[in-house]
């Protein structure tokens, strides 16, 4: 029986990685153990099967993927950022075998992806850090980040328009409501707030823009989104069915179809933050993933998807 | 991938150095330097091609967002490398159980006599692989795949150079195994 140290030896002869002693000492142990010669020739054999492998070629699209998705926002073109919502597209619907890659499917993914950041920041506010953040209620600025369970006083605000928003009185409810508290207590969408990326996304010119723009402004005040998010569905937003409900609204399909919605696509702070190299980053990560390749918003953007293809 | 990959530091640094001084061409000669060792990192890795594009992917976008706060003490591939691993390792985590491998035989040359052989190889040594706990894949990936030394694969790995010959030594011993049927 081998040693544990004559079998090192002998991988390490292999690998070419024993000192001249060493491979003295593996020369001279095959030449007395039969067992050890065994073990070398099958080592040896192994090798030269993984030496048979040939290395793959990667997909021609892979560089200018890669190019496309660099830092560079000013030069981002409408292909770039339909090449970027593709793979957005294909990440949420990798669990079913035939994604469809339709234009307008990945419009809706897109789409999708700007409700759920733009959602986020309205329950949740912007980042702490900024001292003259407010917060409903007038407590002190939000703990969120360090997991402490969430209470309409960890809502942070900054600027007149999110002011705006949460005199709302239907917001208001919502975020008032067992619901909205236990949204912000999900552990995914806690981390999704702490990452980096999605703080820069939300303290970005861009963002604030989106904020003050009256294509933003129209949405929200549009009966249609005060529909949506005045739902039970809304309500029972954790729920998969629930949020399955949501897309298949007549209230969710209103405000996708609203003119307001359009403008909002078309908005440049809107498709800046598209474009931006942070979400970009932001979708890439673990926990954006976790997020939106839930059961639920894949089955939703297929559901989507397959309507618009009809 | 047989042949020693690794491009020289100097090189590296130069087009990381290029890249942050705004020259755009250096991002291309990057990539064109590292996609495909990556890429075959992650598809060893992953025994997918998709997932190893998607991963290829989003190493070099978080490796271009990130140059600025990369450190020139240390070798670039380490730091590209590790980051193909660690995403890999995180892609497999996300991966649902029951998810299977994709069929990829198509991209091999049908037909028999050699082609025939190495798709065989292919297939078995794929197999064998993904049969590796994922930590102890990696360490033969780097050896087997990229070539690296004991030594560069504990930078990359950021592991003990003993723990880099363990776990090679106990991953080629299942290998062993796994493939032995055939081989001899």
């Amino acid at each position: 029986m081998l040693s544990r140290d004559q079998v090192e030896l002998i991988q390490q002869e292999i690998d070419g990685a024993n000192t001249p002693e060493g491979s003295a000492a593996v020369r001279s142990l095959l030449a007395q153990d039969p067992e050890a010669r065994a073990m070398a020739a099958e080592l040896r054999r192994v090798a030269v099967l993984f030496e048979q492998v040939a290395e793959r070629e990667p997909p021609a699209r892979l560089k200018r993927a890669i190019l496309d998705a660099l830092p560079q926002p000013a030069r981002a073109s409408p292909g770039a950022l339909l090449r970027w919502a593709a793979r957005g597209l294909r990440l949420v619907t990798k669990s079913m075998k035939e994604p469809i890659m339709t234009k307008k499917a990945v419009l809706i993914a897109s789409a999708a992806a700007a409700v759920l950041i733009v959602v986020a920041g309205i329950v949740t506010g912007f980042p702490p850090g900024s001292r003259d953040a407010g917060t409903i209620g007038g407590v002190q600025p939000a703990a969120r980040y360090h997991g402490k369970v969430m209470t309409e006083a960890d809502v942070s605000l900054k600027n007149p328009e999110i002011q705006a928003l949460f005199q709302n009185d239907q917001i208001l409810r919502l975020v008032r409501s067992d619901v909205f508290r236990q949204v912000m207590q999900n552990q995914a969408f806690r981390e999704l707030q702490a990452n980096a990326a999605y703080r820069e996304i939300m303290a970005s010119q861009a963002y604030q823009q989106l904020m003050a723009s009256q294509a933003y402004q129209q949405l929200m005040a549009s009966q249609a989104y005060q529909q949506l998010m005045a739902s039970q569905a809304y309500r029972e937003l954790q729920a998969n069915a629930a949020y399955r409900e949501i897309m298949a609204s007549q209230a969710y399909q209103q405000l996708m179809a609203s003119q307001a919605y359009r403008e909002l696509q078309a908005n440049a702070a809107y498709r800046e933050i598209m474009a931006s190299h942070a979400f970009r980053e932001l979708q890439s990560t673990e926990v954006f993933r976790s997020v939106a390749q839930s059961q639920a918003l894949s089955q939703a953007f297929m559901r989507e998807a397959m309507r618009v293809q009809m | 991938m047989k042949e020693t990959p690794l491009a020289t530091d100097e090189q590296d640094r130069a087009l990381v150095e290029r890249y942050l001084e705004n020259h755009r061409d250096a991002a291309g000669a990057l990539v064109d330097r590292y996609q495909q060792r990556l890429f075959n990192v992650a598809f060893r890795m992953l025994g997918n091609v998709q997932d190893a594009e998607d991963v290829t992917q989003t190493v070099f976008f978080n490796a271009f967002h990130r140059l600025g706060t990369y450190d020139p003490r240390y070798k670039f591939f380490s730091w590209i490398y590790r980051m193909a691993v660690n995403e890999s390792l995180n892609m497999l985590k996300r991966r649902k159980p029951s998810l299977t491998l994709e069929d990829d035989h198509d991209i091999l040359a049908p037909g028999g006599g050699a082609a025939a052989d190495r798709a065989e190889a292919e297939d078995r040594v794929r197999s064998a692989l993904m049969g590796l706990k994922p930590d102890d894949r990696a360490v033969v990936v780097l050896r087997h795949f990229v070539s690296f030394s004991y030594q560069e694969i504990a930078a990359v790995l950021e592991i003990p150079v003993q723990t880099v010959k363990s776990r090679l030594f106990t991953a080629r011993e299942r290998l062993r195994l796994a493939l032995s049927e055939g081989v001899r």
